[in-house]
């Protein structure tokens, strides 16, 4: 039996675990990058990462625009911002900090080591010299944040025994990832390759960030081209960060934490899971039609999708947590 | 790290006996004062049976290991999250509880005895609870003056003829013992919501890492059976049919035992909830779940009672729950402990016990009293200024540490500053001697050296049955030459050893 606060305290830990593992993963392609790309470039895809991640970037001048502020800053302030500004909702130690302070919450219901595992994370990264270790290399820091919280992610994995609270952290993944991948997607498209960039190499690195090269080049082509990308990204159900896959998962999850929304008729936010489902499998972006160029189908289905993929997070919290005494009575 | 320190620790010591004797060797600036008693040490320097293979196993130590040893028990407190809250800052900050890595020991004959005080104290206190709230014959007998009983801020009129299941107005109780040359005695009850069990229970998982081989030479009473006890003292306060859901309430993360409740409520398989967690409809207590409400039939509560419902108390207070009074008096729900215990753990009240002990079991009282000056009375608001630098004056409502002066320590302008407000409001101080407490050794700057300790055991009263766990909170004075443990003022914890049978383990 879940507490139906402790639901929540499991559902927001688990967006933001996603949400420091997806801004540590952005941010690790882009430090890879900075040894052998042009300035111009670099500006480009910080604006790319900034845009995904929702946030300004630091220290401009405010009469600068947009373009001309990725420019102006420099690698080492634009990553501080994203891994140590404890006042950024989306810095890795500000995601560390609110998974730890849910998790807090949450002691009765974690297996001591996951506790563990995320409390040291987090002392390690506060305690951690962001200066010292730029000096080391840019990418060294956020690796190992990255490897921390996999490692969490391990821990959780094979201790927590699946049960709601499992699901309810689970749920809170997916639903961050569906979101934040809905904006990932949206945004690269938007800002499409700088000038002097080849198509294939923009989309390439956005599978690359994805966690997707790999497989596409062993399931397609290592020619990437824009509509396959975004195909492949949209519609891929065995890759982890597609949308289709994060839509199904979340109608699952929410079929074993409900039971009785498995039949008819389903909770509100079970169907709205398979609303979504069926919007990401009717997604223009998942068609390829040879000859299209950049831009055919913009942003309004990624909108709509991101729009849906809010009522399914305040329907969840509806259902399960802040839904009223009378509906709530024993029959 | 702790294991590897730990085993190598362990392994110095064999068969061959080695000698440790205070002043000298590992315990070269272990000083002994003859006015104090020391819990490791004889008075001539020799140790005593319970240390003597605690002691050997330290003397072999050097202070490098033990210092591993230290940070190794730390660190474990630090990665797990064993905090408590600093109140009355600012900023409200998380600290690591100070944990000292000796444990301190006492035989199986020194535990039977305070044991035993333990069990008649809280057997004689829930018979004066039943009393003042029904027939009240202690009070018109006089073992109790009427007015400091119902004048008691923690009097509860509505609590009046209100039948407690089996009695049981106090469940659980954290009373805090002391040694001095004298022996053991009790410095007070708390009856109210009760800290530290959790820190005494982290103690034990922590040394038991630390020292594997010496801890199973020593025979050590097992403690880890607490929260099963608990679970269980709770479970028989009412008649079910069913297994009870009991729910654990807690003020939320910012209490400074938080980390406690957490604890407990995991280790009980209960329910950690909030006031807003929970539910009264129909006089029927609710807990909301993902599932829709459920009830819940037990209500470990650990907020004042002043919190536990605007209704019918504080009506300001958001960390309790409108109508549980109302669930509480239908009898659909049991609360440990009992609204309105805290009187019988008021400060003034304290020094009637030994009477109230007399009166309601005809019996001498096993453990002592602290010699306590009522400053309500003319006498012993005479005595209290006119000796207050060698006193230790307390507000009756005061917890923590706080609202209390140890005259000895306190400066001229300091002393003057409390006697004005005891002057203003005698009736809410007492006054006592201030205690030679014990000293048991500790690592403290790289070195063995004797601090003050006091005791906290955990007694439990369920529906016919006493249990107490065969240990307790034992807090440290860390800071040498002072004598508050508390951890809010520097002190620190350590684990306590109580030997099986005549000790023979620890020979």
């Amino acid at each position: 039996m879940m507490l139906a606060r402790a639901a929540a305290d499991f559902y927001w830990m688990g967006r933001y675990l996603e949400r420091a593992e997806q801004t540590a993963r952005l941010l690790d392609h882009q430090l890879n990058r900075l040894v052998d790309t042009p300035a111009a470039e670099l500006a480009h895809s910080w604006r790319v990462l900034y845009g995904a991640v929702g946030m300004a970037p630091p220290s401009v001048p405010e009469e600068a625009d947009e373009a001309e502020a990725f420019l102006i800053a420099d690698a080492y302030t634009l990553a501080g911002a994203l891994v140590e500004d404890e006042t950024r909702p989306h810095s890795i130690i500000s995601c560390w900090s609110q998974a730890r302070e849910n998790a807090k919450q949450l002691r009765p219901w974690l297996p001591v080591p996951v506790w563990t595992s995320l409390n040291r994370g987090f002392l390690w990264m506060r305690e951690s010299d962001f200066a010292a270790a730029w000096a080391m290399g840019p990418p060294v820091l956020v690796r190992d944040a990255i490897d921390r919280l996999r490692l969490l992610g391990g821990v959780a994995d094979a201790m927590m025994p699946r049960d709601d609270a499992w699901r309810f952290l689970e749920l809170g993944r997916i639903v961050e990832r569906l979101q934040h991948q809905t904006v990932l997607l949206d945004t690269w498209d938007t800002l499409g390759p700088p000038d002097g960039t080849s198509t294939s190499a923009w989309w390439g690195d956005l599978l690359r960030v994805c966690g997707a090269y790999e497989l596409y080049c062993r399931s397609r082509s290592m020619v990437v081209r824009r509509e396959a990308a975004l195909a492949f990204l949209v519609r891929n159900p065995e890759l982890p960060r597609s949308l289709r896959f994060a839509a199904n998962r979340t109608g699952e999850l929410l079929s074993d934490i409900d039971p009785a929304g498995a039949r008819y008729p389903l909770t509100p936010p079970h169907r709205m899971a398979l609303h979504l489902a069926a919007a990401v499998e009717m997604d223009p972006h998942g068609e390829e039609t040879p000859g299209e160029g950049h831009g055919a189908a913009g942003s309004d289905s990624f909108d709509a999708l991101l729009g849906d993929s809010r009522t399914l997070h305040d329907m969840i919290m509806a259902a399960y947590v802040a839904y009223p005494v009378e509906e709530g009575l024993p029959t | 790290m702790p294991n590897s320190i730990g085993t190598s620790l362990d392994e110095r010591f064999g068969d061959e006996p080695r000698t440790c004797t205070a002043g000298s060797g590992a315990f070269a600036h272990y000083e002994l004062d003859p006015a104090i008693y020391d819990e490791m040490f004889h008075g001539d320097g020799s140790p005593r049976e319970t240390c003597r293979r605690l002691g050997s196993a330290l003397a072999r130590a050097s202070p490098e290991d033990l210092a591993a040893l230290q940070d190794g028990v730390a660190r474990r407190f630090l990665h797990e999250g064993i905090t408590f809250t600093v109140l009355g800052r600012a900023e409200m900050s998380e600290h690591i509880i100070p944990i000292d890595c000796i444990p301190r020991v006492l035989s199986a004959e020194e535990w039977d005895h305070v044991d035993r005080g333990l069990r008649q104290r809280i057997t004689a206190l829930n018979m004066f609870l039943e009393d003042i709230y029904h027939e009240g014959r202690s009070l018109r007998d006089g073992v109790v003056p009427a007015e400091l009983v119902l004048g008691c801020p923690q009097y509860r009129v509505q609590m009046r003829g209100l039948k407690v299941p089996h009695g049981a107005y106090v469940s659980i109780c954290g009373t805090d013992v002391v040694r001095t040359r004298d022996g053991f005695a009790v410095l007070e009850d708390n009856l109210r919501v009760p800290s530290g069990v959790s820190y005494m229970l982290a103690c034990r998982t922590a040394m038991k890492h630390a020292y594997p081989r010496l801890y199973r030479a020593h025979e050590v009473r097992e403690i880890a059976g607490y929260p099963a006890d608990l679970y269980a003292t709770l479970a028989s306060l009412g008649s079910w049919g069913r297994t009870p859901r009991v729910a654990v309430l807690t003020p939320g993360r910012y209490n400074s035992a938080y980390y406690e409740h957490a604890f407990l409520a995991g280790e009980m398989g209960a329910m950690l909830v909030e006031g807003r967690d929970l539910v009264v409809h129909d006089a029927v207590l609710y807990v909301r779940t993902v599932a829709g409400l459920k009830r819940i039939d037990v209500v470990y509560r650990r907020i004042d009672d002043d919190f536990l419902d605007p209704v019918t108390f504080r009506e300001d207070s958001v960390l309790g729950v409108a109508g549980l009074f109302e669930a509480y008096r239908a009898g659909n729900v049991v609360i440990a402990n009992a609204p309105g215990t805290g009187v019988a753990d008021d400060k003034a009240v304290y020094a009637f016990v030994p009477g109230i002990i007399r009166y309601f079991l005809d019996e001498e009282p096993i453990l002592a009293n602290v010699e306590t000056h009522l400053c309500r009375e003319p006498d012993g608001l005479a005595y209290t200024i006119d000796n207050i630098e060698d006193l230790v004056v307390k507000e009756v409502g005061g917890s923590g540490g706080y609202g209390m002066l140890v005259g000895s320590h306190a400066s001229a302008a300091e002393r003057e500053e409390f006697l004005a407000r005891l002057r203003a409001d005698p009736t809410n101080y007492i006054s006592q001697p201030v205690l030679a407490l014990s000293r048991a050794g500790c690592f403290v700057d790289g070195r063995l050296e004797p601090r003050h300790v006091d005791l906290r055991p955990f007694v439990l009263r369920g529906r016919d049955e006493i249990r107490i766990a065969p240990g307790g909170l034992c807090r440290v004075a860390l800071r040498k030459g002072t004598l508050v443990v508390n951890s809010s003022q520097g002190g620190g914890c350590k684990d306590l050893w109580i030997l099986r049978g005549d000790a023979e383990g620890a020979r």
